[in-house]
């Protein structure tokens, strides 16, 4: 059987913070429906490698293509590449001057040109998925930050995006509201979508996750399927961080 | 998602909410303004209503001049705001310059200057020169305010804008802004109001405003100290009423907050 065409093509990227290598010779292959989930300490690059996928951070020198373009290259309208690729914020960054449904249907009516009545009946339609239907006439400020992270993947998945990117979704939120949002993420995962997640919650790698990424100092040390990753990862730094997390 | 505010620097204060006791100083200088106003025009009508009747005219280019330049001063202040924060090193040079140029200069010389000295070369109506000289002199202060409420507001906002497919501009007019005008506006409408007061400034031009009407009155009649009690209390007024406005707008704005 053959495996078809990466969506995502990261080669031998690298990037500097100052002196600092953030990124070192990273390289990564993400196929349609995969789900890829970074893991790693803090400070080891797993956000900035998300966060160059849709060119929220410029990188150095290597390659980044994202269904078929090259994410540095000028030529190509990023603006256009971002629209297939949601994200997810850790802080959700929800836009608090619009309404739930408003926060779900300003890019689809703005860039997708989608006719509002349309526009809200899918947002309507996402808000029933994340389980928060009732909230859509309501402000961000008034909710949780469980409901607001889910407010946010509605809002990236109202783009209808190709590739979803979640930045450690669930660091931000109060331990008993951790649950509502991984559901909401297994369920999407379920539907097939293509998932590169960066998340502290083991469970949800080790349910979800098609290859585990585990980076260290700005490099990719290990990957492989949960299974293999969770039971016997051989590099020593994987296996450190694993026994302090587990 | 906490309010931010920016520090304000002259103008009338505007109300704020904990103020809002019987005994404010709102409330004070705005019946006590008005009550001697009153009685002065009431008990003593020769010359106090005289004076009063004389205004109007004035009055009214006051706020002509003020509205006209509140007008120009917005917009020329968000074109410098958004300059100020632009990556293009031009428009960022031009920006900066024009406001550290007429900061540096008082609003009194720049109007001197716009009317008298460029004259030389184009003698601009009294109205037009007034109009311009205080708008670009308010642009540039407007310009700091729109800066620093763009810049109050959170880098998520632009990320998450820019991660949906907006492009810079979109995202300015779409997320950035919309939120930003609330942090902006006590500011703006502080400036505003000093605007209101500095058209003050233009009786020295041929402008009729308030104050020139008055000067001319009070100069005829040898009554300066009526005139001028009777012009300072309607300035009073008149600023006291629009800080009420600013507080009460400032209010409606915060509608998507908390509770």
């Amino acid at each position: 059987m053959t495996s078809p065409e990466p969506i995502i093509t990261i080669e031998n990227v690298n990037k500097y913070f100052g002196q600092l290598k953030a990124l070192s010779e990273v390289s990564l292959q993400v196929r349609p429906g995969e789900k890829v989930v970074i893991i790693g300490p803090s400070g080891s690059g797993k956000s900035t490698l998300l966060r160059t996928i849709n060119r929220l951070e410029e990188i150095d020198s290597g390659r980044i293509i994202v269904d078929g373009l090259d994410v540095m290259d000028d030529k190509n309208d990023i603006n256009r590449i971002r629209m297939e690729v949601g994200m997810v914020f850790q802080r959700f960054n929800l836009f608090p001057h619009k309404t739930v449904l408003g926060n779900l249907t300003l890019a689809p009516m703005k860039l997708r040109k989608i006719e509002r009545a349309a526009a809200e009946a899918n947002g309507r339609r996402l808000l029933q998925k994340v389980g928060i239907e009732e909230k859509a006439a309501v402000y961000p400020a008034r909710l949780s930050g469980g409901q607001q992270q889910r407010v946010a993947i509605a809002r990236a998945l109202a783009m209808n995006p190709k590739i979803m990117l979640f930045d450690e979704p669930t660091s931000a939120l109060d331990p008993e509201m951790i649950g509502e949002v991984l559901d909401v993420m297994v369920n999407l995962a379920r539907e097939g979508m293509t998932m590169v997640v960066v998340t502290h919650e083991m469970g949800f790698a080790r349910e979800v996750a098609d290859m585990v990424v585990f980076m260290d100092q700005g490099q990719i040390l290990e990957t492989g399927p949960p299974e293999h990753f969770f039971q016997d990862c051989r590099h020593p730094r994987a296996r450190k961080f694993l026994s302090q997390i587990l | 998602m906490e309010k931010k505010t920016i520090d304000v620097s002259d103008g009338a204060a505007i109300p704020r909410k904990k103020d809002a006791g019987l005994f404010s100083a709102w409330r004070i200088s705005f019946a006590g303004a008005l009550i001697i106003l009153l009685c002065l025009v009431v008990f003593e009508p020769d010359p106090y209503l005289k004076i009063l009747k004389f205004l109007p005219d004035g009055i009214l280019i006051t706020f002509e001049v003020t509205i006209f330049a509140i007008i120009f001063a917005v917009l020329l202040g968000l074109l410098t705001g958004l300059g100020r924060i632009s990556k293009n090193p031009f428009i960022n040079a031009v920006a900066s310059t024009y406001v550290e140029v007429v900061r540096g200069i008082p609003l009194l010389v720049q109007l001197f200057y716009i009317y008298y000295a460029l004259g030389r070369f184009v003698r601009l109506p009294d109205m037009v020169a007034a109009i311009i000289a205080m708008s670009l002199c308010y642009g540039a202060y407007m310009g700091e305010v729109f800066r620093a409420g763009i810049e109050s507001i959170d880098k998520g906002q632009m990320e998450a804008a820019r991660s949906l497919g907006f492009n810079r501009t979109q995202t300015m007019f779409y997320v950035i802004l919309p939120q930003a005008w609330r942090t902006i506006l006590p500011p703006v409408g502080n400036e505003f109001i000093a605007l209101l007061k500095d058209t003050s400034l233009v009786s020295i031009l041929a402008v009729a405003d308030m104050l020139r009407r008055g000067r001319e009155f009070a100069s005829e009649t040898f009554t300066y100290f009526e005139t001028y009690t009777v012009i300072a209390l309607v300035y009073l007024l008149i600023t006291l009423l629009l800080s009420k406005m600013v507080s009460i707008l400032e209010e409606k704005l915060n509608y998507y907050d908390q509770s």
